[in-house]
């Protein structure tokens, strides 16, 4: 698929105004995608954007906001969670500061841990942290499985968003967790 | 060549400048009749006579005199640049120049009365560059490609984007310098190993065609995609990149570093040492500046000797008969300096675990930068990386080289490859509660941009300030600020109404711009931003416009020196005939040009109006044709009588 950006022959830029993080790359909006598909895209596309071949032309403004855009879709596209994120974005999914929930299984884990955590940190127990520290990684693998396997159902109903929503939310306070420990 | 769109390669580091250029044959670092690249950072600031400026030295001269004219002289100016005075508590005691708080949050060093910016130095040393290569290309340049430590803030590059426009530059990118280094590892650019040394040859070096960039991996780089670490531990600052280059790309996936950490602080250690000791055995304080700088020379050779051998020996001249005298040995040495060596490896464990890799996934370890002399550096290195660090660049040359590489794909002459590098520290803003609030990550690639909202808190506000922050603190205050960004012109409304845009972006060279918008009424409002740690426009341009006074009275100076000559040329070539032929003059004539010789370079010697200078040269000229003639006649004689 060629780049909407700009011209293969004069090199011209367009505007990448309104254009989603996957039309940016010449991509077809869903969560499975080939990291090294994703990889060869952004580097085709950059080539023709990147401020070094418009530095000094007429067009430098335009591929400045060009290229930070492209950075940007790279980046959200590359990782998994931020994917799915922007994916529920576009489907019209709720944001996260509208829904907070978290699911239910996760609190209850992450509520007996953060005690069993605070215990070992006070006993100074170090296996016992372990021994957290690995069941923490459990619950972020296996949320990030949920989050994919509902991600690939999207546009999907109103109730596989919702679910989506809560899985991203408790990625997310998984990740504080981690951060603790 | 294509000289109308030449961009030069420029490496203005602590220690040590360069400047390099790319032609059809390659990259080429312009070097001095003794084939040295490098011009020191260096420059010394003779008082003149009251009234007029300074006399200015640059490079090797300001260096060699740096003891004698120790408060005239200026050097590692890069560690003070985008700096305020109290963020160089632990430099100015090394310091044997004067450095004071200037306007805001910056510094000035002071010279005898008259007081320089870090830019304005710096300038002084671009512009010594500029000229170098436009006496070796006999053309003029206007544009440069600049590398500064990947791990510089806003304020340090736009600093050095100031210098640069002082030195009549128009700087068209601020590069990275392990990225630049990593551009010509990357096309396998080897400078000689020794070209320093080899005088009067200009370096040549050759690079592959741009459709196969990667041809004879052995020699030359790597062949398939490889991941890189450059280690650039350099007179003042260190830098770790870790990059992925692959099929022309190089891409930086994160970078580490210190820009107060360098061959310099090597350097203290050692100046630390002799301090105590001079202190214990003979109860001085080593304050003057004069000390203060032959201490820091010694230093410096201690440190490069012990490179080479297992001990040196240090003197140090006190005055009244004391001499401290010390053995100092590898391993001591290797100890003062093992803390600063460690920190290093703990900024490269950072960016590899940014880029989420293992020091096993490294495929080579780039060793840049001066300080890589140091064996205990390069033996630390390796064990950290598990393998032998890449030694084949030539440290000093090949950052300026990557720079002029950059400079030719900015020309259009490179394009199958294509550079991406990332900002080095988070950006964001102060958010309620002095906290920082981040819009853009540390190890984004860049161009990159953040939008966030604001409104206002009173009615009919129409001006909203902002502190933007650059750092990873979690406070405000343990952020670098970039200054206040004032948005102004704002509609007058209802207080929380105006839904005010800001676009934060980073171009690709790491500089902040921001612009904002209300969107109600889709006014762009305007920006003023009062710098914290650089100059304003004003101050920009008040430099250009004395640099290019500046250049005026260089070109006085030049005129001078040339009339000078010309009088000592021509009055000795008189006095030459006059004892030749002058017996065939009238003893009038004999006696005036006598006296004319004596008055010419009497007032030579004393005057400063050069066109009163050149008018009474050229009268000398008419005033002794007939002599002149005389002698060629009497030539052209001996000439006819000379042959058989």
């Amino acid at each position: 698929m060629p780049s909407p950006l700009f011209c293969d022959h004069c090199h011209s830029l367009y505007p990448a105004d309104g254009l989603d993080h996957f039309a940016l790359l010449g991509l077809t909006p869903q969560y499975d995608l080939d990291p090294a598909e994703l990889r060869q895209r952004y580097l085709q596309v950059s080539r023709g954007v990147h401020p070094d071949y418009h530095g000094t032309g007429a067009q430098s403004a335009t591929s400045l906001q060009v290229s930070a855009q492209l950075n940007e879709a790279h980046r959200v596209l590359s990782d998994p969670v931020l994917r799915a994120e922007y994916l529920l974005e576009l489907t019209g999914g709720p944001p996260a500061t509208a829904d907070k929930t978290v699911e239910r299984e996760v609190l209850c884990v992450a509520f007996a841990l953060r005690e069993e955590i605070a215990e070992a940190k006070a006993g100074g127990d170090s296996a016992a942290l372990e021994a957290c520290r690995a069941r923490v990684q459990r619950m972020y693998d296996e949320t990030r499985a949920r989050i994919a396997q509902l991600a690939r159902q999207l546009p999907g109903d109103a109730d596989v968003r919702q679910r989506l929503r809560a899985a991203l939310n408790s990625i997310k306070y998984t990740r504080k967790l981690q951060s603790e420990l | 060549m294509p000289t109308d769109n030449l961009i030069l390669g420029i490496d203005l580091g602590t220690t040590f400048s360069l400047v390099a250029y790319v032609d059809e044959a390659g990259p080429h670092v312009i070097r001095d009749e003794n084939g040295d690249g490098r011009v020191p950072s260096v420059i010394g600031l003779t008082p003149g006579p009251p009234g007029e400026r300074p006399q200015i030295t640059i490079g090797w001269p300001a260096r060699r005199r740096a003891v004698e004219n120790a408060r005239t002289t200026v050097y590692s100016v890069k560690r003070l640049i985008g700096k305020g005075i109290a963020d160089l508590e632990r430099e100015l005691p090394f310091l044997a120049y004067a450095v004071r708080p200037g306007p805001r949050d910056t510094v000035q060093i002071e010279i005898e009365g008259r007081y320089y910016s870090p830019e304005e130095i710096s300038s002084i040393i671009l512009r010594a560059l500029r000229e170098r290569a436009e006496a070796h290309l006999g053309l003029p340049v206007s544009k440069a490609v600049i590398t500064v430590p990947a791990y510089f803030d806003d304020a340090q590059r736009q600093a050095t984007r100031d210098a640069g426009a002082a030195a009549g530059l128009e700087v068209v990118r601020i590069v990275n310098e392990p990225t630049a280094a990593a551009l010509a590892y990357g096309l396998g650019v080897r400078p000689a190993p020794h070209a320093a040394k080899s005088a009067g040859e200009p370096g040549r070096f050759s690079l592959p065609t741009p459709t196969c960039p990667t041809t004879s991996a052995e020699k030359s780089g790597p062949a398939a995609g490889q991941t890189v670490a450059v280690y650039d531990f350099g007179g003042g600052t260190f830098d770790v990149s870790i990059l992925r280059i692959e099929d022309g790309v190089f891409q930086v996936l994160s970078t580490a570093g210190d820009t107060h950490l360098g061959g310099d602080d090597v350097d203290r250690t050692l100046i630390t040492l002799v301090t105590r000791e001079v202190a214990e055995q003979f109860d001085v304080s080593i304050t003057s500046p004069t000390t203060k700088q032959a201490l820091r020379s010694l230093a410096e050779e201690i440190k490069i000797r012990l490179g080479q051998q297992p001990q040196a020996d240090l003197e140090l001249d006190l005055g009244k008969g004391r001499i401290y005298r010390r053995t100092v040995t590898r391993d001591e040495f290797e100890q003062l300096a093992w803390p600063l060596v460690e920190r290093t490896l703990a900024f490269c464990g950072q960016a590899l675990r940014d880029a989420g890799l293992k020091p096993a996934d490294i495929d080579q370890a780039i060793l840049v930068g001066g300080s890589t002399r140091i064996p205990l550096v390069r033996r630390r290195v390796g064990e950290f990386f598990g393998r032998p660090p890449y030694t084949a660049l030539n440290p000093d040359e090949v950052v300026a080289i990557g720079a002029a590489i950059q400079a030719s794909i900015l020309a259009g002459r490179r394009p199958d490859m294509l550079l991406l590098d990332v900002t080095p520290l988070s950006l964001g803003i102060e958010t309620m509660g002095g906290a920082m609030g981040k819009l853009i990550l540390r190890n984004t690639t860049i161009p990159c941009r953040a939008t966030e909202m604001f409104t206002t808190f009173v009615d009919g506000q129409t001006a909203i300030k902002l502190n933007v922050l650059q750092g990873e603190r979690e406070l405000a205050a343990d952020c670098r600020s970039l200054g206040e960004f004032i948005l102004d012109g704002l509609p007058p409304m209802p207080a929380g109404l105006p839904k005010v845009e800001v676009e934060f972006l980073l171009d690709a060279n790491g500089i902040l711009n921001v612009s904002a918008k209300e969107l109600r009424s889709g006014k762009q409002a305007s920006i003023q931003i009062i710098p914290s740690h650089g100059l304003t426009r004003d101050e920009v341009e008040r430099i250009t416009r004395e640099s290019i006074e500046f250049a005026q009275r260089d070109m006085t100076a030049h005129r001078r020196i040339d009339l000078l000559n010309q009088v000592e040329f021509d009055t000795h070539k008189t006095e030459q005939m006059l004892a030749k032929v002058g017996h065939r003059l009238d003893a009038a004539e004999r006696q005036r040009i006598e006296a004319d010789i004596g008055a010419l370079r009497q007032f030579a010697q004393q005057t400063d109006d050069l066109d009163e200078l050149y008018r009474r040269l050229t009268a000398f000229g008419h005033g002794t044709l007939h002599l002149a003639e005389l002698g060629i006649r009497e030539a052209l004689v001996q000439t006819k009588d000379d042959k058989p």
